[in-house]
């Protein structure tokens, strides 16, 4: 495995302040895509594809 | 065999990235990468992110320089940049080019990051403006995306772009005194305390001020576990993610000058309409006498003679103390895709200093290209009077940039300078006077032509310096 090699620090705090806010956006998608799966069954709205972005926030296991 | 330049002069703004160093030699601007920054950069290259508008125009200039030390590794290739006409500082800009500064770095960073690249940085100072048009300087800044890694440059882009543009967006307080006064641009502990209980609801103030300087303080002494826990758990979706909401979050951000700067800015005060007219065609005329490289319109309020002065000049630079009618300028030069006049603010009266490591990195005005042309309109009695700079100093600055000058002297009658005059003890500013003003112009300089305006209070000259 790599390490974070960077000529700036990224700061601790900024870190794990990017992991919150993300988890925040990754919840958002993963309920968005169950509210959409949600009208498709009611019929309320047609077939799209699922955007990839969708799936692969709602795996959120170490590489 | 390609030619050798030498010496080759190295950037001393550059050093902090330790895979690429920018250096001078002639008149062209050169960048040494490291074999790692070679890398980066082919991997840059194929993604075709260089092709746009966006990325300075960059070539390889492999052998051109001796470039044997300027990097701790052997340098692996030279390339060579477009050279940016006149190098200026987010401190010397206004709200919108500094916001438009932070879209281009967000915007390059999600176009590379669907290549799988990033910016190793979010540092407003890899960003120079053509005119009113944003580039993108710091090709050395991407680099190829390591997995697990999370936005490197978050914290930097909060501290110089994010804050700056938030104070000013929220507490109409300018950002340009923060950022001239530390180069690192403002901490989350320094913003913080400026934000008050009912700025927590503005969005981005939560996650981007107060939790991030909770975090900052709270994880300050544990920097391994962290990379450790950020390394298992981050992904490439939560950086994107990141990032779109940073760039929604800077877009919705908006600062407006006061009411009366937009009333002036049309217009300009004490001039008949004849006069106006005899002051654009004096300078229009001088613009016009020969082909003028560089331009400074210092006190350039609104760049009505700027613009003049560009009929004739490859490059201006329209510099005001103030920056309401600066952003106004911006604004329009940049609806008319404007690539020739760069609008800046600062005051004369206590002008850019050289800044950051050995003062050096940052360079005064004068240090980062001479003008050949200096247009100083309207300007005189401002120095003279509110700053209290004596007439014979600001001449004697005028000539120590060694180009030609056109400046206007208003005389004590002119109705702007008695009310700069008003406040003050009777029998103050007595070199400011026609005749005294008039001697000192003189003794610095040829003067070729002047011109007393129709309302009888403003005189123009245009002169030469002589030495």
């Amino acid at each position: 495995m790599t390490t974070v090699l960077a000529y700036l620090d990224p700061g601790s705090g900024s870190m794990i302040l990017q992991i919150i806010a993300g988890g925040v956006a990754a919840v958002a998608v993963t309920a968005k895509l169950y509210w959409n799966r949600l009208l498709k069954f009611l019929h309320i709205k047609k077939d799209e594809p699922e955007t990839p972005e969708a799936d692969q926030a709602r795996s959120t296991d170490a590489a | 065999m390609s030619t050798q330049h030498a010496p080759a002069g190295l950037e001393p703004g550059s050093f902090r990235d330790p895979e690429s160093r920018v250096f001078y030699a002639g008149d062209d601007v050169f960048r040494a990468l490291s074999p790692d920054g070679l890398s980066d950069f082919e991997a840059l290259e194929a993604t075709g992110l260089l092709d746009g508008e966006r990325v300075v125009p960059t070539e390889r200039a492999d052998g051109s320089a001796n470039v044997a030390g300027f990097l701790v590794h052997e340098p692996a290739a030279i390339l060579r940049h477009e050279r940016i006409p006149f190098v200026s500082y987010p401190y010397e800009w206004t709200f919108s080019m500094l916001k438009d500064a932070a879209l281009l770095q967000l915007d390059l960073l999600l176009a590379a990051l669907e290549h799988d690249m990033v910016l190793k940085d979010s540092t407003p100072y890899n960003v120079q403006f053509k005119g009113a048009h944003p580039t993108f300087v710091d090709v050395g800044s991407f680099e190829r995306l390591r997995e697990g890694e999370p936005w490197v440059g978050y914290r930097q882009f909060c501290m110089l772009y994010l804050y700056p543009l938030l104070l000013q967006s929220a507490k109409d307080v300018p950002f340009q005194p923060w950022l001239r006064g530390s180069i690192d641009g403002i901490r989350p502990s320094e913003i913080r305390p400026l934000m008050n209980f009912r700025d927590r609801f503005r969005k981005g103030v939560f996650t981007n001020v107060i939790l991030h300087a909770k975090l900052e303080a709270r994880y300050a002494d544990k920097p391994q576990q962290v990379k450790d826990e950020v390394k298992r758990v981050f992904k490439k979706e939560l950086f994107v993610a990141n990032v779109r909401k940073m760039r929604k979050l800077v877009q919705r951000l908006d600062w407006n000058p006061p009411q009366g700067v937009w009333t002036a800015y049309g217009e300009r005060n004490s001039y008949t309409d004849d006069d106006a007219r005899r002051k654009d065609e004096f300078v229009r005329e001088v613009a016009k006498s020969r082909e003028w490289k560089l331009v400074w319109d210092i006190g350039a309020n609104n760049g009505r003679y700027s613009r003049i002065a560009a009929e004739g000049a490859k490059t201006v630079i329209a510099v005001d103390a103030d920056q309401g009618p600066v952003e106004l300028l911006y604004r329009d030069l940049r609806e008319e895709g404007n690539e020739q006049i760069l609008p800046l603010t600062m005051n004369l009266a206590d002008p850019s200093p050289g800044l950051g490591w050995r003062g050096l990195e940052r360079k005064s005005m004068p240090d980062r290209g001479k003008p050949d042309l200096v247009l100083a309109l309207a300007l005189v009695h401002h120095v003279a009077i509110s700053a209290n700079v004596p007439v014979k100093e600001f001449i004697d600055w005028l000539a120590s940039l060694g180009s030609a000058l056109v400046i206007e002297f208003p005389t004590r009658e002119d109705p702007m300078v008695k009310k700069l005059l008003a406040p003050k003890r009777d029998g103050l500013h007595p070199d400011y006077e026609l005749d005294y003003f008039e001697r000192t112009l003189k003794e610095a300089f040829e003067v070729e032509r002047s011109e007393r305006l129709e309302s009888g209070t403003r005189v123009l000259y245009f002169a030469r310096p002589k030495r």
